[in-house]
């Protein structure tokens, strides 16, 4: 209770609202650009923190986050590619109702799923940020190795129509994640001598590519592109029927994304895909999935919001940063001399308390701003598909040189789409390659420095009990998403 | 309202054309460019912001940072490189642009550019979980030598694995592995919830769980205790002859003229005793460890020579 009124007190002690106001704003601008990850926007504006005071510094960071992860979904939504990795997942059933003609109402569905993420992730980071993280402390190597399997073993339902093409894509991924250094004895692998590649290839270049450049590459091998967004199109709320069948997927977005923020190293794009998948397996119109189901946009998108604010837990509690976007919040801290860790609601409580307050703000403030920037949005894409093809094409390659200045990045970019696009000719799935980029280094890194710990027993996988869980999970998942025609088959007998 | 204003900045040119004409010999340049591969808020980046704001007035120079990120520094490198030898470019080296050197093959490398002087270095430590069975260094090696050790470093190539690496050959300790991780977030989790032994880490890194009596120092790799841990001894003084000097100091092009080096050998000790920033490091865990031009080349040398072996004993690079 004290929290909380002083979490209000300081709204109106410092320009609280302005900060978040303006961080949501600049969030969406950033996470709706494809190649501005959250975590690069909100480093955008690093370097006009160093002239504000700590809490103003900190909410404009952590709203800005919360603007990305809602911004992402809208050229998800409307040119087939996210805006951040976290959006990937939106992309699947969001363009499909796009195609639809139902731009708006995806749109609708897409926000305020974001606000009631972002509400849900608020309390619970004020609530449970110190008894929760202490689930993070107990990970240990083959935990992870664990969670990372969990995450592909849902390559199997994202496969869409052929397993095969499904195992070649998420393979193609997990090889692509072992450029770079060797986690374990730091040498270099498939670097060919570049320095560039040391740190290996980065998952976002390889989105941008996949999603972004091969999609301008088949939009100009069609003569006149048949979709176009309806112009009347406009932001559209669902009514009272579809809230209403909307709020389990929403219900399951807000517990996977509280699970996977507080995780560190899992973060808002496996949230996303987890969501999707949960929401898709206890939904009442499964067939819809993937068609354009509503619920495909409000599961992964109420996953990413909530994570937006519960990856925060562990960076308080402990001083780690478990994503990207919060090792640049704690950039933010560090820069105004804050120690981060449990230490913090001692020393800096102003601070925290501020952000809790500022998130609040950042949280409403989203569901405004948003709706207020959805229509220069729907206006965009309602333009001739060439210039806009030009138009997107300029701000894809700006965004992905903005991030290192390298245009070794842009070459990579300019390869991905050209792997993308045979991999659509292939109608082979993209996100299986994704989900191996962005697990792979945690899988093999885990995976190895379990066995050092244990010197080479792979016991250890079973021994841990965390591990044991997630891998029994991981499993079960397997064989019952593979087993299901076998399963149909031996009941149809049956029944005739 | 206005008027203010305007008195203000008639003074601000004032003070500014006062200062041009006091500083009218060749060097210091207007405006000198500090370039860090660190990104915005990282450790090198931190401390360049922090050193500016006080060496403005020491070198008589308009001192503004920049980051040059990308490529584990070697973006970084080929600026400086090709940058002109007239003092108003530098780099703050850190052991990366050595590490880069030797595991990459960058287009420039640490032998392209030319150490003026040293500043700091970080204090590396050796720590355990606060509920750890070991009260000692000498406990952790004794376990690591009668069953199996795990010692911690935050990543595969890094000065870290090379002190513990170091460690264990000097203390017999057969059985010890060395884990390395993504970095020393990572590492932290694991040495807090047991499954390491111990790990290796800055002060500056571990000071919040050290406040939260999460974790306790073990020994220091430093020369000397360090004055904001008084009960913590060095390795070298238990009998194992490992010390580190992590160092954070100032590179330029080659080829610097001799006043520009002097102005910095003169302007940096100046800093390093100015009151408030000396109160701004000292609570950061910074150790002022200022070494001269003459002594700081042959001091990078001989560093990069130690990694060098290290790194080919260990089998990273060929």
């Amino acid at each position: 209770m004290d929290t909380l009124a002083q979490s209000i007190q300081i709204l109106f002690t410092t320009p609280a609202i302005l900060m978040a106001s303006v961080g949501v704003a600049w969030g969406i601008l950033g996470g709706a650009l494809p190649g501005l990850s959250p975590s690069i926007t909100m480093a955008l504006l690093l370097p006009f923190t160093y002239a504000l005071d700590p809490t103003s510094a900190i909410i404009l960071l952590a709203s800005t986050y919360v603007g990305a992860e809602y911004g992402g979904s809208i050229p998800a939504i409307l040119i087939r590619t996210p805006g951040t990795n976290a959006a990937a997942a939106t992309v699947i059933d969001g363009y499909e109702m796009n195609r639809k003609g139902k731009a708006g109402l995806a749109l609708g569905i897409s926000l305020y799923s974001g606000v009631i993420g972002s509400l849900f992730g608020l309390v619970m980071l004020v609530v449970l940020s110190e008894p929760l993280a202490r689930i993070a402390l107990s990970f240990r190597p083959p935990s992870y190795f664990a969670l990372g399997i969990l995450g592909l073993s849902v390559i199997v339902t994202l496969s869409g129509g052929s397993l095969v093409k499904g195992m070649i894509a998420g393979i193609f991924g997990l090889m692509v994640a072992t450029v770079g250094t060797d986690p374990v004895t730091g040498g270099n692998r498939f670097t060919f001598g570049t320095a560039e590649l040391l740190g290996g290839i980065e998952p976002v270049l390889v989105m941008v590519g996949l999603f972004a450049v091969s999609e301008l590459l088949v939009q100009a091998t069609q003569k006149d592109a048949p979709i176009r967004v309806e112009s009347k199109a406009r932001i559209q709320f669902p009514g009272w029927k579809l809230a209403k069948r909307l709020l389990p997927s929403q219900m399951i977005g807000n517990v996977v994304g509280t699970f996977e923020g507080i995780m560190p190293g899992a973060g808002g794009t496996v949230a996303s895909f987890i969501a999707y998948n949960e929401a898709k397996r206890w939904s009442r119109h499964k067939e819809e999935f993937g068609k354009g189901s509503p619920e495909g946009i409000a599961a992964p998108e109420t996953a990413n919001n909530t994570v937006s604010a519960t990856a925060i837990i562990p960076l308080l509690a402990f001083g780690i940063p478990g994503s990207n976007s919060t090792a640049v919040l704690l950039g933010g801290f560090l820069i105004h001399g804050i120690t981060v860790g449990p230490m913090i609601f001692v020393k800096s409580a102003a601070v925290v308390h501020g952000l809790y307050g500022g998130l609040l703000v950042a949280s409403i403030a989203q569901l405004a701003i948003g709706m207020a920037m959805m229509g220069p949005c729907i206006w965009l894409v309602n333009r001739p598909r060439a210039y806009l093809n030009a138009f997107i094409f300029a701000l894809i390659f700006s965004g992905v040189f903005s991030i290192h200045q390298s245009l070794f990045d842009l070459g990579l970019v300019l390869a991905a789409g050209v792997v993308g696009f045979i991999m659509r000719l292939l109608n082979i799935p993209f996100l299986p390659t994704v989900l191996g980029l962005v697990l792979g280094f945690l899988v093999e890194s885990n995976y190895r420095r379990a066995l050092v710990i244990s010197g080479g027993d792979h016991s250890i996988f079973v021994t841990d009990p965390i591990s044991l869980g997630f891998l029994t999970v991981a499993t079960l998942f397997v064989l019952g998403s593979v087993g299901k025609p076998f399963f149909a088959k031996m009941r149809k007998p049956r029944l005739s | 309202m206005k008027g203010h204003l305007f008195m203000a900045g008639a003074f601000a040119l004032g003070i500014a054309a006062f200062s041009a004409s006091a500083s009218a010999q060749d060097y210091p340049k207007d405006t000198v460019t500090l370039i860090t591969h660190s990104s915005v808020g990282g450790g090198s980046d931190v401390f360049l912001r922090e050193l500016s704001k006080y060496l403005s007035s020491a070198l008589g120079a308009n001192v503004i940072v920049e980051n040059v990120t990308g490529g584990s520094g070697a973006n970084a490198l080929a600026r400086l490189a090709s940058a002109p030898a007239d003092g108003s470019i530098f780099y703050a080296t850190t052991p990366t642009f050595i590490y880069t050197s030797l595991l990459s093959n960058p287009e420039a490398t640490y032998k392209d550019l030319e150490p003026v002087v040293n500043v700091f270095t970080d204090p590396e430590v050796i720590y355990t979980a606060a509920d750890s069975p070991y009260d000692s260094l000498q406990a952790v090696i004794d376990h690591a030598k009668a069953e199996r050790g795990t010692w911690g470093a935050a990543n595969p190539a890094s000065l870290e694995r090379q002190l513990l690496e170091r460690l264990k050959t000097a203390a017999g300790a057969e059985n010890a592995a060395i884990v390395t991780h993504e970095g020393g977030g990572d590492m932290m989790i694991n040495v807090l919830n047991g499954t390491l032994d111990v790990g290796v880490g800055e002060v500056q890194e571990v000071k919040s769980q050290l406040e939260a009596k999460q974790i306790r120092v073990l020994a220091t790799f430093s020369d000397e205790k360090l004055e904001t841990l008084p009960d913590v001894p060095t390795v070298k003084s238990l009998g194992y002859d490992v010390v580190a000097r992590k160092f954070r100091g100032i590179a330029g092009p080659k080829g610097l003229p001799a006043d520009v080096i002097a102005a910095w050998e003169k302007a940096i000790p100046e800093v390093l005793d100015n009151p408030e920033y000396k109160a701004a490091y000292t609570a950061s865990d910074l150790r002022p460890d200022f070494i001269p031009h003459a002594e700081y080349g042959p001091f990078i040398q001989s560093f990069a020579a130690e990694t060098e072996a290290f790194l080919k004993q260990s089998g990273v690079i060929k």
